[in-house]
């Protein structure tokens, strides 16, 4: 077995419900399924405490329709990208700050709240990242549904057009 | 223990050009000449390139995702072609790996000659800032005739490069390597024996080994905290595999170490730039690459000349990527940028700020810009280049009577005055 493969193992043995949800892509990457909130905060911590992977490269905010995900890029001494995925609803897309693990992913979860609507709880009192000042509240621009083309760079809103509603919905 | 807290000041330095000439804000609270609390504030390059990405094809993306960054831009379009070429299972031809790299190395002399000009601006060295920058325009003129650009070359496509280098062109550039390894080395010499430089560098913006690990720093700055770290090594790419890459290191940990680093790592450039000139093999320089990209997602990871640049690509299986992000080496270094800061001299920010080679439009990469009335305006070409005369004529400055020198003469006057 490869080192990249005795890591996967030895998550398989620790968490059941991990087997077959994380997979070696090639030399170097491993790349999980999405897992819920509590099962990806055991594994950041098992990944974190006991298998040497202190390095957090940044996380990915990704929309995948009903859910947001977030994908974080983890690395060891052996330069191993471990892409460790969490998924929640959008209806309460609630995360815990990582920071207490990997501290230089402060900006990358402010980068969450703003461009993603997640809600990071722990996080420091800083300033919003990237978003400007005046931003209108509830506008995340890189959820699927936000469209540029719809906001006013003069006022700052977002003006989507009416929703359509279909014949049978009057009803 | 005294209690200086009513001795605090807190200044703002920044938004407006801190230390370069781009954006960004750092609140310094200072007890005496001490710095004792930073608060950074960046943002103010974000632009919604990311988002954009998302509408539009792979090929159209190709434009966009050179222009994250003006310095380096050739580091993104190699992650971002080399992670589709994969997940295509397009292998490039060898040709045309070994002419990523050389450019890839040209841009890292320009990138970090740029660096040595404005590092040396901020301690007031202006005579090695107009060495270093009239030295980075030579490199500029090799990558004009190479890529047809000075910056933004877009020598790079899908499936390989698209321009080759001929034999003319390999004797012109080495041509002009000897002049700048000459160069180089002699400013490896001042940083090395020149007792100025060396005392207003040393303990300057300090960041060690385990600061630099814990904060995830990437580049130079990690190695030259003695950080082995090279993507070029851990993981070759483009041609790396073949070519000798030596990884560049120092255990200062400050804006001296960084400099050594920097300087050594332009010689080192130097040396892959010949080898791959004399081992370029021949071949075709162009792969097919399909339209669409079959769904998945991959990991692509470069060594900018600022550190470890990271691209994640996300396919739906169509022919506009569902998802790209982009962790440019900048990204990773501002996250020491507060330790460095706190405990420094007020005077000292400048340089430990400059010293990281922050690359402002590489970390805000992802909305929208109003112009200063409000209003937008769309120019076409004829449009601008109109605007740009009349806005200089206002000025009393006629661009027409201006004569500028040819890019191949202006080498050659640089030959004759170093030789």
């Amino acid at each position: 077995m490869n080192n990249e493969e005795i890591i996967v193992s030895k998550i398989f043995d620790r968490f059941e419900f991990a087997r077959d949800k994380i997979h070696v892509q090639k030399r170097l990457r491993i790349i999980s399924d999405p897992f819920s909130r509590e099962e990806f905060e055991q594994i950041i911590e098992y990944l974190h405490d006991e298998l040497g992977f202190k390095i957090a490269h940044h996380i990915v905010g990704i929309d995948y329709g009903e859910d947001l995900g977030f994908i974080y890029m983890l690395g060891n001494d052996e330069h191993i990208i471990f892409a460790l995925k969490e998924k929640v609803s959008k209806e309460n897309p609630e995360i815990n700050s990582m920071t207490k693990y990997y501290p230089s992913l402060l900006m990358h979860e402010l980068e969450l709240v703003d461009l993603f609507g997640a809600i990071v709880k722990d996080l420091p009192d800083v300033p919003s990242y990237p978003l400007p000042d005046g931003w209108p509240k509830g506008n995340h621009p890189m959820r699927k549904d936000w469209n540029p083309a719809y906001f006013d760079h003069k006022t700052m809103t977002y003006n989507p057009p009416a929703k359509e509603v279909k014949e049978d919905e009057k009803q | 223990m005294s209690d200086n807290s009513s001795n605090r000041i807190v200044i703002p330095l920044g938004p407006q050009h801190p230390a370069l000439k781009e954006p960004g804000s750092f609140t310094l609270t200072l007890e005496g000449e001490k710095v004792v609390n930073a608060v950074i504030g960046i943002g103010y390059n974000h632009r919604g390139l990311e988002k954009a990405l998302e509408s539009r094809t792979y090929i159209q993306n190709l434009y966009m995702i050179e222009r994250i960054c003006g310095i380096c831009s050739h580091t993104h379009s190699v992650a971002y072609c080399q992670a589709i070429e994969e997940m295509c299972g397009v292998e490039i031809p060898m040709r045309a790996k070994y002419i990523r790299v050389i450019i890839a190395e040209l841009e890292r002399l320009h990138s970090h000659l740029l660096w040595l000009g404005v590092a040396a601006h901020e301690i007031g060295f202006d005579t090695l800032f107009m060495y270093a920058w009239r030295d980075r325009e030579m490199v500029l003129d090799m990558l004009a005739e190479l890529c047809g650009n000075r910056v933004n070359y877009g020598i790079n496509t899908l499936g390989g490069v698209r321009r080759d280098i001929d034999d003319n062109d390999a004797h012109e550039i080495k041509k002009i390597l000897r002049v700048l390894h000459n160069q180089i080395s002699y400013y490896l010499e001042l940083a090395t024996n020149e007792p100025t430089l060396i005392a207003r560098l040393a303990d300057v913006g300090k960041l060690n080994h385990d600061d630099a690990l814990k904060f995830g720093a990437v580049g130079p700055v990690a190695r030259a905290a003695g950080i082995a770290n090279d993507v070029r090594k851990i993981e070759p790419y483009a041609a790396y595999d073949e070519v000798p890459v030596n990884v560049i290191t120092d255990d200062h940990g400050d804006v001296l170490g960084r400099t050594l680093v920097r300087v050594k790592e332009m010689l080192e450039s130097i040396s892959i730039i010949r080898y791959c000139l004399d081992n370029l093999p021949a071949g075709e320089i162009l792969a097919k690459v399909p339209r669409k990209v079959p769904a998945g997602e991959m990991i692509s990871r470069t060594e900018a000349p600022r550190g470890e640049n990271i691209h994640y690509i996300n396919s739906d299986g169509s022919d506009i990527p569902y998802r790209i992000r982009v962790r440019a080496p900048s990204e990773a270094n501002w996250h020491g940028m507060k330790h460095m800061l706190e405990g420094s001299f007020l005077a000292d920010v400048p340089i430990a700020i400059a010293a990281i080679d922050p690359c402002y439009s590489c970390t805000d990469r992802a909305i929208f810009v109003n112009s200063d009335n409000g209003e937008s305006r769309l120019y076409d070409w004829k449009g601008l280049r109109e605007y740009s005369i009349k806005w200089h004529r206002d000025r009393g400055l006629n661009i027409a009577d201006i004569q500028i020198p040819m890019a191949k003469n202006y080498i050659q006057i640089q030959r004759k005055t170093n030789d």
